[in-house]
């Protein structure tokens, strides 16, 4: 609670703070659970990226993946895990076991594989991002490590071909947000009412596929047509990173947004109730423009609407 | 699809005193237990080839009828085809739970398996060489033990296991078998009273662990630290497996090699 720690990561874009999921995961976290970091994005300095982002900085300590991360900011107090039963603790273990095992390679595959969308998007997006020499090389490396992962996990017989592959592993993907979709429910978060790190990983994860403007988008279409998941991006992006949505650079935040952060967390904890009951005003600008004709119906039309879209 | 289970079905994997290795030997009693908990008989064939007799390279897989599948998920897919399914009783939260627990014990004991067999120098030279090319005269024995290292150790450096030590190895198995101690309590099964195929795959890891001996006992200390896995394990053990003494390869994991459960 001394110094404050820093974390470098990588930008954002399209209303997220970082395009990244590993790092995204990180500053959800530290959000969650008020931990006070200054993020310094990867911006086109000659500070190059070090081997894998994000990296904590904290004092002496140099601490790079992102389950290495959370843990060092348990040990410091920052535990967005406390109210869990162990039994909650256990199923955090096994969802981010499924998330990384089902819905990475796909996550994976569209931003680094897909060739129209790594040609367009995340390789000019990230090239942009990185100082001159090292953008020629850095973003081409990053593809092939994700290919190979991709590979090395899914590709074996009988998936003799990539287009097999990326066949299974789509339909992994979208069994993993349908069984995400499924456990939701309704509730805005997965352990009830107060974010925890299984909220941090799955945002991480599902807001750049959700919010990045991909010319092959068929994951976003999937994840489009299962409102819970949608709403709880969206609520996240609203309450947690609202200082940041409007696409300024995170990095002159300082410990008074932290505080602020821990305000908004107490005063979203009391007015639940007042949101429930605002429920159906407050989700109706967050959805895309043709669900504003069903804004004057009643309550109860509203509801079947997105129940209906739910695929199985 | 629509056709009875044969009388000869039969389970191949590789030869289980000098050949088969750990994570495969956990793979092949997970799938043998869920097929004893289906209550469908099938007869455990012992081949040295049986990795490059599967269609999909790993072990185990079953020949049943004209059709061979391998590997515990796509298995659970077709025995549901014919008409068998230990998971229909659950609901859709449930059936999403189990499916990341399995994931869980995929990612996390399975890669830890293989990690202490092909990363690990002192158990690559003394357990595993010796034992994967056991039925090869030599040089193919090196050979085929090298060429599978290589494989094994490129797919850890892209999922990131490569840089980790064995204390750090350890470490996440005894918080995976935590994750597996603090679901299941004080109930029977995973899902109360019935079990399911995360049973059968919890089954096929953890009691290799426990009976499988290797260079130290650490990883099998692990999991004994949880008294309800290995009841657990008991459990199952006696439930499905003492009735059928001749193939089993949970009675022969009795036999001298290996230490004992109890």
């Amino acid at each position: 609670m001394a110094a404050p720690m820093e974390l470098s990561c990588w930008g954002g874009d399209w209303g997220l703070p970082s395009l990244h999921p590993e790092s995204l995961t990180v500053m959800a976290y530290a959000k969650f659970s008020g931990a006070p970091l200054r993020v310094n994005t990867i911006n086109n300095s000659w500070r190059a990226p070090k081997g894998d982002l994000p990296v904590l900085v904290s004092e002496d300590t140099v601490i790079s993946q992102p389950a290495k991360i959370l843990n060092f900011l348990r040990k410091q107090k920052y535990n967005a895990d406390y109210e869990l039963s162990a039994k909650q603790g256990a199923d955090t273990l096994a969802y981010v076991a499924l998330l990384e095992e089902k819905l990475l390679p796909a996550l994976l595959h569209t931003f680094w594989i897909e060739a129209e969308n790594y040609c367009s998007v995340t390789k000019p997006w990230f090239a942009s991002r990185i100082a001159f020499p090292l953008s020629l090389y850095l973003p081409g490396k990053m593809s092939r490590e994700a290919l190979n992962r991709i590979l090395l996990t899914k590709g074996g017989p009988p998936l003799y071909s990539l287009t097999e592959v990326e066949a299974q592993i789509y339909r992994d993907a979208k069994e993993c947000l349908n069984l995400l979709s499924k456990r939701l429910g309704t509730s805005q978060f997965f352990f009830g009412d107060m974010p925890t790190t299984l909220d941090a990983f799955v945002f991480g994860f599902l807001a750049p596929i959700y919010k990045v403007c991909f010319p092959r988008v068929q994951l976003q279409e999937h994840l489009k047509q299962l409102p819970n998941l949608c709403r709880f991006c969206d609520d996240i992006l609203t309450c947690y990173f609202r200082l940041t949505v409007s696409g300024h650079s995170p990095a002159g935040q300082d410990t008074a947004d932290a505080n602020l952060q821990k305000l908004t967390q107490l005063v979203n904890k009391e007015s639940n109730l007042i949101e429930k009951m605002d429920d159906n005003l407050r989700r109706s600008p967050q959805h895309p423009p043709r669900k504003l004709t069903t804004l004057k119906l009643a309550a109860g039309g509203e509801e079947s609407s997105p129940m209906s879209r739910l695929s199985p | 699809a629509a056709e009875p289970w044969p009388e000869n079905a039969a389970l191949y994997q590789q030869l289980k005193e000098e050949q088969i290795l750990l994570s495969d030997n956990a793979s092949s009693l997970a799938v043998q237990a869920f097929l004893q908990m289906c209550n469908l008989p099938v007869r455990v064939i012992c081949r040295a080839n049986a990795e490059y007799m599967s269609p999909s390279g790993k072990v185990p897989f079953i020949h049943v009828g004209n059709q061979v599948v391998s590997e515990l998920g796509p298995i659970v897919q077709f025995v549901k085809a014919k008409g068998h399914s230990l998971s229909d009783g659950l609901d859709e939260v449930q059936k999403a739970e189990m499916k990341a627990y399995m994931e869980l014990v995929n990612n996390m004991l399975l890669t830890a398996e293989l990690y202490l067999q092909w990363c690990d120098d002192v158990t690559v030279e003394e357990i595993t060489h010796p034992r994967y090319g056991s039925p090869y005269p030599w040089p193919l024995n090196r050979i085929l033990s090298y060429q599978k290292q290589w494989e094994v150790r490129r797919k850890m450096k892209a999922i990131g296991w490569a840089g980790k030590t064995l204390e750090q190895v350890l470490e996440d198995v005894d918080q995976c078998c935590h994750a597996l101690s603090q679901r299941l309590g004080t109930q029977p099964y995973f899902f109360n009273k019935q079990p399911t195929e995360l049973d059968a795959l919890v089954f096929g890891h953890l009691f290799t662990i426990l009976t499988t001996q290797l260079i130290t006992d650490e990883l099998s200390e692990k999991v004994k630290n949880y008294s309800n896995l290995t009841a657990f394990c008991r459990r199952i053990e006696q439930q499905y497996f003492e009735g059928h003494e001749k193939d089993s390869s949970a009675t022969a994991a009795r036999s001298s090699k290996r230490s004992l459960l109890r």
